[in-house]
């Protein structure tokens, strides 16, 4: 699984569901802690498209861990301080570098459970669709 | 003007500092930082944007600390958004595919991919909701979650932007794709002629009340009067970094709301025949605040006598934390300025009746 697709499931999901997986990995093989979970900020970076250039809209608080597991490196940084959440996704990205991670069904059906309520919301934005008519013929 | 230091005042200092809680004390209830997220999420909006930092719970944090001033909200974010190191910068946040929950034009009624009014104030009659006193807030969040689970889902659609059909019929400029790694205000003093990411990011973190003030005083006749939005959209940008472990891939590592504004305003030259255009985006459901800064920007664009066509004017006195901290400072002791003020005017009035 692409890493953009894996980190956007597993920073969607609640930290309970990522704790869960993150256990399993955890009871099977042994975790060295290389970064512990930090605070830090991410810059966003815009492009304005009047004049298309790049700027600087504001920063986001993120946090961000590394790990190991017997050998081989994971990492995870997701938007905000939950400390165990992103030590149990470097966990889970470890496991996957080294072609142990078993729940990847498990990935996938939260994704469509994800997908699933994002398209709900959007159903009702699309609900508010108008169409105005204009009360004097148009020049 | 000379500064001189005064001391003491230590003790009365401290109670004066422990006595705020008395202002929070009032109520033997609390406020959950929850509900401040969630229920006054259009403040919090408007205190992440003037901070320059999207951290929602952090903000109702600073907002329950300090009784809900705006300001000192502000403050607050900026002094601990300066006690952390900045890590990454995201890819381009890509706009044109934001998840959209409202997105109209003044424009055109008829828009590609339609106008989605979303959750606006803009048609409600103001009075008062009497009933909301005693709202069961369980029983809400279970309506609208009821309400959410019975939706048909409608997979999601990128919007094109308005001024892209105006481009391609060539009434709008198009401009080349330009790279130039943006200015950084919150890293180097702003100079001028400011860059126009330094003008961006200057005027996204401005404080709202000063750039719509700016804004209406162009739409009274301090300026070019009347620029019509083409498109304002809000909606969710996907963030991305980097993934350092293997090259080629990124990390998801969340999403922001942001508003985001194109004005369109008559042509400057009158014989290019074509619109001009000025860009607002802030973060949040804060749309009136990037209306503002997309009419600022054309004025700046435009230049000319009027205050808001004045770049340093505009860019050096919209910060919420500079403009509140200076007015505060007149607060502060000033007694040996002002006594040097008073014997001037003693000695004036003596010369004068000596006269």
């Amino acid at each position: 699984m692409e890493k953009r697709r894996l980190s956007k499931i597993l920073a969607k999901a609640d930290a309970a569901q990522v704790r869960q997986m993150a256990e399993k990995i955890r009871k099977q093989y042994e975790v060295t802690v290389i970064k512990a979970p930090e605070k830090s900020l991410t810059m966003i970076k815009m492009r304005d498209p009047v004049k298309e250039t790049l700027f600087f809209l504001g920063e986001v608080i993120v946090c961000e861990a590394i790990v190991c597991l017997d050998g081989i490196k994971g990492m995870a940084v997701i938007m905000g301080d939950d400390f165990e959440k992103v030590l149990d996704m470097a966990i889970i990205d470890a496991a996957c570098n080294k072609g142990v991670f078993t729940d990847e069904g498990l990935l996938v059906e939260l994704e469509k459970a994800q997908q699933t309520r994002v398209e709900k919301e959007n159903a009702m934005f699309m609900q508010t669709m108008v169409n105005f008519t204009t009360m004097t013929p148009e020049a | 003007m000379a500064y001189v230091a005064v001391s003491g005042g230590e003790e009365a200092i401290a109670a004066s500092i422990a006595l705020l809680d008395f202002y929070r004390s009032k109520t033997e209830k609390d406020v959950e930082l929850e509900v401040i997220q969630e229920k006054m999420s259009l403040l919090v909006d408007r205190v992440m944007s003037e901070a320059g930092l999207y951290a929602k719970e952090y903000a109702a944090l600073a907002l329950k600390q300090c009784e809900g001033s705006v300001e000192e909200a502000v403050f607050l974010l900026r002094a601990y958004r300066s006690t952390l190191k900045r890590s990454y910068d995201t890819y381009v946040a890509d706009t044109k595919n934001m998840r959209i929950v409202r997105r109209i034009s003044a424009a055109f009624k008829d828009i590609q991919g339609g106008q989605i009014l979303g959750a606006t104030y803009d048609y409600t009659h103001r009075l008062m909701h009497f009933d909301l006193k005693n709202e069961d807030a369980a029983k809400l969040h279970e309506r609208m979650e009821e309400m959410v689970e019975g939706q048909e889902p409608v997979p999601m659609e990128p919007c094109g932007r308005v001024s892209d059909e105006l481009k391609t019929e060539g009434l709008i400029e198009r401009f080349p794709i330009n790279e130039e790694p943006p200015y950084d205000v919150t890293e180097n003093l702003l100079e001028f002629p400011a860059s126009r990411s330094a003008r961006l990011q200057t005027l996204t973190r401005a404080d709202a009340g000063f750039i719509s003030g700016l804004a209406y005083s162009v739409l009274r006749g301090f300026g070019q009067v009347h620029p019509t939005v083409g498109e304002l959209r809000t909606g969710y940008v996907e963030l991305e970094i980097p993934y350092l472990q293997q090259e080629g891939e990124t990390l998801w590592i969340g999403e922001v709301m942001l508003t985001e504004v194109e004005v369109f305003n008559e042509a400057e030259d009158k014989d290019a025949l074509k619109l001009a255009c000025g860009y607002g985006a802030v973060f949040g459901r804060n749309e009136n605040k990037a209306i503002a800064m997309a009419v600022i920007d054309r004025e700046l664009d435009a230049g000319g006598d009027y205050p808001t066509q004045d770049e340093e004017f505009v860019l050096m006195h919209g910060d919420s934390l500079e403009m509140n901290g200076f007015i505060s400072h007149l607060k502060l002791p000033h007694y040996v300025t002002f006594q040097s003020k008073l014997d001037a005017v003693r000695k004036t009035r003596r010369e004068n009746n000596h006269d």
